[in-house]
């Protein structure tokens, strides 16, 4: 028995607090679903804090109080929904949960403050957050591992107002306030003596833009004084071009022999193939994902195709088999939801394709989209990476053909593989997928301190006159909530709504939410 | 046979209150709350750690 969709107003379960009041009834079926997976996110999080160390990195690091609220962070992610998208988000979520609970207990053990375990820390190579993690795909007996996911980008997800300390700390120092939030909250974090110190050598990248440059020259500066030997990864920006595609692979091969030289360790050509294969299913399994989303029964859309793209093509790059098998379970799952015509909400109004850098203290807008005003948001600038297939087999050939595929995923990293590499990659294509997926509007986050997009502004508004599509702005600063709120980035979609569409929400009472204080 | 009796209802009653106590907990947001209440002791602690702080 599954309570009927868009039955609840999902405004009711808010309150002026951090926290809902209660959890959604869903019916019989999907509420005793969503328990079990609860009672599974207890158990993983239980089996991480029984740990001395992690009880101590927990009192040691100030950005790990978010972890608190990782329930809430599946909450919100849940909310509404039923039947298969249910489904779907909890094996994303649930998987996704797990594994950076692995990556702060690897981080936590060969930390120099709490585990201190020097053998394991001998094995461990340090990435950055926005980086392709290719680099590692043939080095089996080393860990791969970042310090700014779990400390500034997981933070941000579970709670808008996490990095607002890191933020205000490095501009303590001198960083202008109006530089990109993500790579100054890493610096302040590494500023503040808040990142875990481990590794036996860190590859550092400059993907996504020149903030990760910023930023990547204060934490070297300081992995260095911490005795870890860093390398710099430079990609091209010009990754369309043949022209830069010798230097790109050089480079790899660069990262390859530092890692080498540092770890002791050789690169294993028959683990990277057996990755490449996963990459390429992974591959796979979004187009035929996005190809649902092309027709009038999308699946996986909203923030179970991004959260998700973000964590499988760039942080685990082939590397983790359980990834494979999410991928399998949630294509089942959305074929199913297809042969059946389902829809996540009773009446879908408009396809839109969401373009920009979204705002990641509030992830959950793409379910609100859907909830409030029956927006699809069928994909993202962020889910719209390679569909390169990458050489797979084993042979002399591919192994020289594998340090152009990985230079390529490095060049065409999440959001990088849009914001350079030309206009075309930014502006033409967004027409393109607006064409291929029949959408009526474009939702284009203007994160205010993005320099790469912002430059484009006048030109997003020539083409969407063109071509008659609707343009809606909905400014923001990504990791920061005090300059653009929760509310204020819903009042920008509400005002479009009303004003231009003459349409009434189909969820009236999230329309204007008190979560100014919520996690 | 009397003793596997015992042991299956009690087992029964234990699955039982372990599930109506952890629903009671999930439905009415509890855990949240709870960790609601813990953070800004969590945050005070912080502010008092000190730290080797340099650029």
């Amino acid at each position: 028995m599954t309570k009927k969709i868009g039955a609840d107003n999902l405004g009711r379960f808010y309150t002026e607090g951090k926290v809902r009041n209660r959890r959604e009834w869903r019916g019989f079926k999907d509420t005793a679903y969503d328990y079990t997976r609860w009672l599974g996110i207890m158990f993983t999080l239980g089996k991480f804090i029984v740990k001395p160390r992690n009880i101590k990195g927990m009192f040691r690091y100030r950005w790990m109080s978010n972890y608190l609220a990782v329930p809430m962070m599946v909450d919100r992610h849940t909310q509404g929904l039923r039947d298969e998208y249910l489904r779907m988000c909890h094996v994303e979520q649930d998987l996704i949960i797990q594994d950076v609970a692995k990556l702060l207990d690897n981080l936590f053990r060969g930390d120099k403050r709490l585990g201190n375990d020097e053998e394991f820390s001998k094995k461990v190579v340090l990435v950055d957050e926005n980086e392709m993690t290719a680099v590692m795909m043939g080095f089996p007996t080393l860990k791969c591992l970042s310090r700014e996911t779990p400390s500034t980008y997981v933070p941000v997800l579970l709670n808008q107002h996490s990095m607002e300390y890191y933020i205000d700390k490095i501009e303590e120092f001198g960083m202008a306030p109006d530089v990109c939030p993500m790579p100054a909250a890493e610096a302040g974090v590494s500023v503040d003596g808040d990142a875990p110190i481990v590794g036996a050598c860190a590859i550092q990248c400059n993907t996504t833009c020149d903030g990760s440059l910023l930023s990547n020259g204060i934490i070297g500066k300081r992995l260095e004084a911490e005795g870890i030997p860093t390398f710099q990864l430079a990609a091209p920006l010009r990754h369309r071009e043949e022209d830069v595609q010798e230097y790109a692979a050089q480079e790899i091969r660069n990262a390859i022999a530092f890692i080498e030289e540092h770890t002791g360790e050789k690169w294993d050509w028959k683990t990277y193939f057996e990755c490449a294969r996963r990459v390429n299913y992974a591959t796979k399994c979004r187009q035929e994902w996005l190809d649902m989303n092309r027709t009038d029964y999308p699946q996986v859309f909203g923030s179970n195709l991004a959260l998700y793209t973000e964590t499988n093509y760039m942080a685990i790059c082939g590397k983790i088999e359980a990834f494979e098998k999410a991928d399998r379970k949630l294509t089942k799952l959305a074929e199913q939801a297809f042969e059946a015509k389902r829809m996540a909400v009773p009446e879908y109004r408009h396809r839109a394709i969401v373009w920009g850098v979204q705002s990641h203290f509030y992830f959950d807008f793409l379910l609100w989209l859907l909830n409030c005003w029956g927006i699809v948001p069928l994909t993202d600038m962020l889910s719209m990476v390679s569909t390169k297939m990458i050489a797979e087999e084993d042979t002399p050939q591919n192994r020289e053909q594998a340090y152009y595929d990985m230079a390529w995923l490095t060049e065409n990293m999440i959001m990088r593989n849009r914001t350079h590499g030309g206009y075309k990659v930014l502006l033409d294509e967004l027409w393109e997928f607006v064409d291929q997926f029949n959408a009526d509007m474009v939702i284009l986050w203007e994160h205010t301190s993005c320099k790469a997009l912002d430059g484009m502004h006048g030109l997003f508004e020539d083409r969407a006159r063109e071509k008659g599509v609707h343009l809606v702005w909905v400014c923001h600063d990504l990791f920061d909530p005090r300059v653009v709120s929760r509310q204020g980035v819903r009042d920008q979609i509400n005002s479009y709504m009303r004003t231009v569409f003459n349409e009434e929400p189909l969820d009236p009472t999230l329309e204007v939410l008190p979560d100014g204080n919520s996690w | 046979m009397g003793k596997c009796k015992k042991i299956l209802i009690g087992s029964a009653a234990a699955a039982a209150g372990f599930v109506g106590v952890t629903f009671t907990v999930y439905f009415f947001n509890l855990d949240m709350k709870l960790t609601a209440a813990m953070e800004p002791l969590m945050l005070k602690w912080y502010d008092h750690l000190e730290k080797d702080t340099f650029i």
